[in-house]
């Protein structure tokens, strides 16, 4: 996969080998050391742009939700405007400040966290502007949690399309990286749904963009990890709001169970998909319909074509293949105790009426948080086509036993837009990829134990390693991830990239040690 | 006195690793270095992949500068008195063969630590919030630093952890190694690996490996006995056994003490109070004395404990001992039997190796190291180890009981 082009990377000491595929890039950050950062205050200062610089303000910002990247601002600049952004990107540019954008902070690998320089928070602007009941479209500011806008939304009755499973990632920072929802494989990603963008560039330019508009800027925005500039609004497509019609149906293992969710993406029977799994020993499969009669049409059609079974028979099943087996008693705790704690929390009272579940949002994420949440978010995964995806899972999960006593796998789809082709250029979705491609998080849990950042390092080196080896992609690939993008994607695309974010940001001041 | 947030004392791998996490969390963080900097030390410099992925993934493309010629090494060769051989190439790839001057110098500077050279750590006094140094700069007077954590990253014989156990080091070991350059005439040891005897004659760690156009010989043993006369009798056993042709040795020998044997029975030292021990100053030294990795390692984890007790307000010593849990597991476990034979502990593939030998030469191997494992008997590990390795198996981790 590797092209010939003439390499930004230095040639290796070392030997031509050594670390197999492991490109010689630093991906910890250095700290910038703060030359003319007082000179670039005063400047600010003079345009009125505030830029707090007290441990107090900056300290909150030291780390993601990944919990493993450390670093601290010289100063924070909450957002407030278009033009104040675009100020304090001008004077960034001039005096060659790093400036460091940060939505919800749910990434893990440190990419809105800043080493130094100023940490932009973007929750500041997190107003929604204007709600088209009839075109479907929604303005809004783009520091605003998915959350708060479906609230806003819900009062007309209205909702998002698709948004990550978490209460505080931001419209802006999604965008950027893509964002999977359970009803990605029907839908696309969520930064599908964007229609037109207001963009700070970094050179403090303030532009719109659309397919239609600046084309070629909003192709790099969408899922640009923050490269080209700063969300500051976006135009989203937007629908009518309606309950879920959910049901589970529980593996053994993962082949059948991987299997079967291709084939019902590929049958487009059903609203949502995804799987959840208790290492590898119960494995559920979620399906989830919009309506009375999409669920009523899976019921008559495609149900009888899964592998999987019922709870109660699962539960029968699965207590004979332990029965025999007392080494294996401490897991079957395990299974029992988490099934008792997490299965209420995936269909709890408040959120249920009639069967239905109202808020899906809420309830996963919640429930990740919950249940899988932890000081340190260690969510390493792989995305594959079709075809690969399957070795992916069992390689990923061999990897997993290896570290972890107990860990979840979590699998969804993403649908391809053929039109959206030009988004996906440098981004999670593998170039190989026709029609949906596939992820699967490998989430370890800890129950008590701590672990070293370093430890958890390996672990996903080594998941990322079987990604290489196995050519193809990552969901989360930026920050201390960024070695990998070489190898995932090849140095001509990384290298053709690097030349566009040159051009556009000179000084190489925005989320720059993210990607190149 | 001046105020920071933490004080290192040693300009060494573990300190710059340390250093890495604290500055990027911003904390105002100075290296005390008793020597002027880039600063020699005795080191046969190779480094193991995940030390080498460590150096890349923190500090960036390693500089042609910071290693030896040759710049590679491909894994071990250990060789038996029975006169078998075995080879094991590193997994993942060769490794560098690292220039200590200037690999250190240079991980320290990419750190972004202020550092004072020169200069050495004289002693410590605890007070309720902060810790004061006492240190003095080579012929000037004696000065203080108030920390809020002081690191000791200052190798083997350690003034920190002395400054806290002033009886430690007469409680564990000290073994002299020691080695010496030869002008080569001829020499069929493969350059590509490092090689290590098991021969109880030759002494507690016997070594060869070739660099920047010599070839080195290095004897280790307990403190005591004479270098020149086992570094004769090993450079002789070399050429007649091995065929090894060298010149006498040049003038530039040298030799140091080390603390072998912390990590082969889990008595690692961490500190007390607001005062960490890390590198090889805590005991960490994987097998064959590769201590570079888990120097890095250790001082990762102990900046990263000091940013998160800042960070949580908690007793810095409970974060560290509890993050440093998996690197004690990685580096002990790479000497417990039942590991090695059943856990690939190690970087290189052991039973894999030997597995490929000769049902015979597997024999001879495992009778050899036997004999030369009966050369440690006096220091009574083997049934603390067997301890050891029970817990391990039992529990899945190792005890912190007897953690300083
Ligand atoms: C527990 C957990 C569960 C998760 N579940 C999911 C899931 O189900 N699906 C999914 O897709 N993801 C998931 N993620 C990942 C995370 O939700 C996404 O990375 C999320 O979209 C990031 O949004 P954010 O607002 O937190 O962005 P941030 O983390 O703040 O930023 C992400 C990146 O975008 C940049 N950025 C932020 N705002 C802007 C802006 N306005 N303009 C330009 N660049 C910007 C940042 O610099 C950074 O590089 C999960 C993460 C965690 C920790
Ligand atoms: C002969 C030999 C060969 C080896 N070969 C290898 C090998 O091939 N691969 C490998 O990985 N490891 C090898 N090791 C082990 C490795 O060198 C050490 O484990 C490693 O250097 C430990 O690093 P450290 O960061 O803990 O401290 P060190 O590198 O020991 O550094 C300690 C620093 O503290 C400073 N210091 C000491 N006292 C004071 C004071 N009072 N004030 C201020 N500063 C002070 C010292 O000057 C020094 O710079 C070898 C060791 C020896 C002796």
């Amino acid at each position: 996969m590797n092209v010939s082009v003439e390499s930004t990377l230095p040639a290796d000491p070392v030997a031509a080998d050594a670390l197999i595929g492991i490109p010689r890039q630093q991906t910890n950050a250095s700290r910038w050391q703060g030359e003319q950062w007082a000179d670039f205050v005063q400047a600010l200062q003079q345009q009125d742009v505030e830029i707090r610089q007290q441990c107090a303000d900056t300290g909150i910002y030291l780390t993601d939700a990944g919990g493993l990247a450390h670093g601290m601002p010289h100063g924070v600049v909450v957002a407030a405007s278009a033009g104040q952004i675009a100020a304090l990107m001008q004077a960034a540019q001039r005096f060659a400040v790093p400036v460091t954008v940060r939505g919800g902070g749910l990434t893990t690998e440190g990419e809105s966290v800043a080493f130094g320089g100023v940490l932009l928070d973007m929750t500041g602007m997190s107003r929604v502007l204007h709600v088209d009941k009839s075109g479907l479209i929604v303005r809004t500011q783009a520091g605003i949690f998915w959350h708060h806008l479906a609230e806003v939304l819900r009062r007309d009755d209205l909702d998002y399309i698709s948004a990550p499973l978490n209460l505080s990632s931001s419209v802006g920072g999604t965008l950027g990286v893509g964002g999977i929802d359970v009803n990605s494989a029907r839908y696309g990603c969520s930064a599908d749904q964007a229609v037109s963008l207001q963009v700070v560039t970094p050179t403090g330019e303030i532009v719109e963009c659309s397919d239609r508009e600046n084309s070629e800027l909003f192709e790099r925005i969408i899922l640009g990890y923050g490269q080209f500039g700063i969300i500051t609004e976006a135009s989203l497509h937007i629908r009518p709001y309606t309950p879920l019609r959910m049901h589970y149906f529980y593996y053994a293992s993962l082949q059948p169970c991987v299997e079967d969710l291709l084939m019902l993406d590929a049958s487009h029977a059903c609203d949502y998909t995804g799987i959840l799994t208790m290492m590898d020993t119960a494995i559920t499969l979620l399906v989830a319909f919009d309506s009375d009669q999409r669920e009523a049409e899976f019921m008559a059609t495609v149900k009888a074509q899964l592998r999987g079974y019922g709870e109660w028979g699962f539960g029968l099943r699965l207590a004979a293949g332990f029965i025999w087996r007392p080494w294996r008693w401490r897991e079957a705790l395990f299974l029992l105790r988490r099934k008792r704690e997490l299965f209420p929390d995936l269909q709890p009272d408040m959120h249920m009426h009639d069967g239905k579940m109202y808020d899906r949002t809420v309830v996963f994420s919640r429930a990740v948080w919950k249940h899988w949440g932890d000081r340190h978010m260690v969510i390493p995964d792989l995305a594959t086509n079709r075809d690969k995806f399957v070795e992916a899972v069992e390689r990923g999960n061999a990897v997993c036993r290896k570290y972890f006593p107990c860990y979840t796998l979590y699998c969804v789809g993403i649908r391809l837009r053929d039109e959206h082709k030009a988004h996906y250029e440098l981004s999670s979705i593998p170039p190989d990829a026709e029609g949906w491609a596939y992820g699967c998080e490998f989430e370890p849990m800890y129950n008590g134990v701590a672990y070293s950042r370093d430890y958890l390092q390996s672990f996903k080196n080594e998941i990322y390693d079987v990604g290489v080896e196995l050519e193809t992609s990552y969901y989360r690939f930026g920050g201390m991830m960024k070695g990998y993008i070489r190898r995932a994607l090849g140095d001509a695309v990384v290298e053709k990239h690097l030349q566009l974010k040159q051009q556009a940001d000179p000084a190489m001041v925005l989320n720059r040690d993210v990607i190149f | 006195m001046r105020s920071v947030d933490v004080v290192i004392v040693g300009a060494s791998l573990a300190a710059a690793a340390a250093a890495k996490r604290l500055v990027d969390a911003g904390l105002e963080t100075v290296i005390v270095e008793k020597q002027l900097l880039p600063r020699h030390k005795i080191c046969s410099g190779i480094l193991s992949p995940r030390g080498h992925r460590f150096l890349l993934e923190n500090f960036g493309a390693l500089p042609r500068k910071v290693l030896h010629e040759p710049t590679a090494c491909r894994g071990v060769t250990f060789h038996f008195p029975s006169m078998v051989s075995m080879s094991m190439d590193f997994f993942g790839g060769t490794t560098p063969h690292l220039h200590r001057k200037h690999a250190d110098h240079w991980a320290i500077e990419q750190s972004g630590a202020e550092v004072m050279d020169d200069t050495s750590f004289l002693g410590q006094v605890q007070c309720d919030d902060h810790v004061v140094v006492s240190a003095r700069k080579r012929g000037g007077e004696t000065f203080e630093l108030k920390a809020r954590y002081l690191i000791g990253a200052d190798g083997p014989v350690s003034p920190v952890l002395r400054s806290l156990y002033p009886d430690y080091h007469k409680q564990i070991p000290m073994f002299f190694v020691g080695q010496k350059f030869h002008e080569i005439i001829d020499c069929p040891l493969d350059e590509a690996y490092f090689h290590f005897w098991f021969h109880p004659d030759l002494g507690h760690y016997t070594w060869s490996h070739a660099r920047d156009g010599r070839q080195i010989v290095g004897v280790g043993y307990k403190v005591g006995q004479k270098f020149h006369d086992r570094h004769l009798y090993v450079a002789k056993y070399f050429e007649e056994k091995h065929g090894v042709r060298l010149k006498p040795a040049d003038d530039d020998h040298e030799g140091c003490s080390e603390n072998f044997g912390p990590s082969l029975i889990n008595r690692y030292v961490f500190g007390k109070g607001r005062v960490l021990i890390t590198g090889q100053a805590t005991g960490f030294l994987n097998m064959i004395g590769e201590g570079m990795s888990c120097a890095l390692h250790s001082g990762a984890i102990a900046g990263e404990s000091v940013v998160d007790a800042m960070l949580r307000n908690q007793p810095v010593q409970e974060i560290y001992r509890r993050n440093i849990a998996s690197e004690v597991r990685r580096t002990t476990d790479q000497w417990n039997p039942l590991q090695i034979a059943f856990a690939r502990p190690h970087e290189a593939d052991f039973p894999k190796a030997l597995a490929a030998l000769p049902m015979a030469d597997r024999i001879r191997v495992m009778r050899d190291i036997w004999s030369f494992l009966k050369l440690y008997k006096e220091f009574k590990w083997g049934r603390q180890i067997a301890g050891l390795s029970m817990q391990r198996l039992l529990r899945g981790d190792y005890s912190r009981k007897n953690w300083l």
